[in-house]
């Protein structure tokens, strides 16, 4: 364990030290995520401007859906998500094989060598967003805020383990970077109210593939509608976790390296 | 144009056609994204509308239309000759395009052509077919040729904007960073996200004189028979003048840009 921290501090140290030399590059970027990620939350508020409204959502409840969205990523993003983007160069190079040599689980390895410190800027906008929310809203009482912790690791364990499957299917679907558009796509069902759907779609989004568990989960918890029964949902996303991580194992046998 | 011209651009496009040829399957993914895509839209705009018949001028079934019409015409103007033309750069690979008879902006136009090309077939032929028969997206255009005519243009200033973008690389070291907010900007500016009639009147009337409406929002409302924007109603046909005179604009633009540009280059023997 102690090893595997001192890997993971030495990595974060120098990835640091590689954003710093391009510093405005770095700033842009970080400005540019944050921009990004306040672009569907302009369109809610454009709609809701208009008059109209996601039925039985205020402004203020339809915001906090993102607001977790994005926080979500802003954790998930820059553990798990490099790890896509570093395997689709590696496995197209040939490289892929210096993470396999190396002393530590390969799984881990591949975490850390795409370990992006640029989306933790995704925190600042999901934070700030929150803070809007919530503006509107009742004050959630502590249990409500202890549910909805529950929740939120359960989101970013979806989200971690979409990166495990995203990278897994790199492994034969050689240098696609078209993985990011499917799961951009596919989880953006999870950036509005789950209510605006069909119930199949619910049941879909809740039990098969948990994008509801991403943020309108947690969310409900803060917004006082979750119950003990809810955290009971998050165990969909410990077994999609589970799937995630078998899933990239099996797939990683499939590789083949510049060798054969 | 001269026909050596025209031969170089269909043998260019043609070579484009064959390399993205080799990576089907990469462009085939819009055949899952872009109906999962529509499908939230779908449902979105299906609970946005309940109890109203129109939200900013546009019924449920134009504002429906409106999202398909302009899913459909991304595929068949989708452009990235800004990330292309900044690689050239950054990596010094342009130097190769400098002592080339044909200007590096002919050049990418061709490469576009080529690539769209396959794009036609591989994403907006079975897409299109899909919105039509199984979303039942109405895509025929109110006025066919207008509409025609308005996405050739929205092809043209799609390229042209890219392209000036993608020029930023002669004076910027990275220039990731400023496209990416540029193209972030068209996007939300061009109203690929809500139709840009949705924005404050104030706003509408800034979006109003930039060129980014011109890709998607102008050809999808000729597409839908009516131009409508801060207040100024035009016809298809006003509307398809209007935007030939902004890509005219904007070419003169990027040839100005284009050859102060080649003025800055430097790279190995240049």
């Amino acid at each position: 364990m102690k090893g595997l921290l001192t890997c993971f501090i030495a990595v974060m140290k120098t990835k640091l030290a590689e954003q710093m030399a391009y510093r405005s590059h770095f700033f842009l970027s970080l400005a540019m995520l944050i921009a990004g990620d306040l672009v569907v939350p302009l369109i809610t508020l454009l709609v809701y401007r208009s008059g109209a409204s996601f039925p039985g959502w205020t402004l203020h409840e339809a915001m906090l859906i993102q607001a977790v969205f994005t926080l979500a990523k802003g954790i998930a993003f820059p553990f798990f998500f490099g790890m896509v983007g570093s395997t689709l160069v590696h496995v197209r190079e040939g490289t892929f094989d210096l993470l396999l040599l190396k002393p530590r689980p390969v799984l881990f390895m591949s975490m850390l060598s795409g370990f992006d410190p640029d989306d933790f800027g995704r925190v600042v906008s999901g934070g700030v967003l929150l803070a809007f929310a919530l503006s509107g809203l009742p004050s959630p009482a502590a249990l409500d805020w202890f549910i909805f912790l529950l929740l939120f690791a359960a989101s970013v364990a979806v989200l971690a383990s979409f990166s495990f499957i995203m990278a897994a299917l790199l492994f034969r679907w050689v240098g696609s970077s078209r993985v990011y558009d499917i799961f951009d796509a596919v989880t953006s069902f999870g950036m509005y109210p789950g209510t605006i759907f069909s119930k199949a779609f619910q049941q879909l989004f809740t039990y098969v593939l948990p994008i509801g568990m991403i943020a309108f989960v947690p969310a409900q918890a803060l917004l006082g509608q979750g119950e003990w029964g809810t955290a009971v949902m998050a165990l969909a996303a410990v077994v999609f976790l589970l799937l995630g991580t078998v899933f990239w194992h099996r797939m990683l046998r499939s590789y083949t390296s510049a060798g054969g | 144009m001269r026909s050596s011209v025209i031969r170089s651009m269909g043998a260019v496009g043609a070579a484009t056609y064959k390399e993205w040829a080799a990576y089907r399957s990469h462009m085939a993914v819009s055949l899952l994204v872009g109906p999962v895509y529509y499908l939230v839209q779908y449902f979105i705009w299906q609970a946005v509308y309940e109890g109203r018949d129109t939200l900013n001028g546009l019924t449920l079934d134009e504002m429906l239309a409106y999202f398909g019409i302009a899913a459909v015409i991304h595929y068949l103007i989708f452009d990235f000759a800004d990330w292309n033309l900044q690689m050239l750069v950054r990596t010094g690979k342009f130097v190769t395009f400098a002592m080339r008879p044909m200007p590096h902006w002919l050049f990418a136009l061709s490469q576009k052509l080529g690539h769209r090309t396959l794009g036609f077939w591989i994403e907006f032929v079975p897409i299109g077919l899909l919105f039509l028969f199984v979303f039942q997206v109405d895509l025929i255009p109110a006025h066919p040729w207008l509409a025609a005519a308005s996405i050739a243009l929205s092809f043209m200033m799609n390229f042209l904007v890219n392209y000036c973008v993608g020029l930023t690389a002669f004076w910027l070291v990275r220039a990731e960073g400023i496209r990416r907010v540029i193209l972030l900007l068209k996007d939300i500016t061009a109203g690929v996200f809500v139709p840009l009639s949705f924005f404050p009147e104030a706003m509408q009337k800034v979006l109003f004189f930039l060129p980014f409406q011109f890709i998607t929002y102008v050809p999808t409302r000729v597409m839908l028979g009516e131009y409508e924007l801060a207040g100024i109603t035009l016809s298809a046909g006003e509307a398809v003048l209007m935007q030939l005179g902004a890509v005219a604009s904007a070419w003169i633009v990027m040839l100005l840009v284009y050859r102060l540009a080649l003025k800055r280059f430097t790279g190995v023997g240049v």
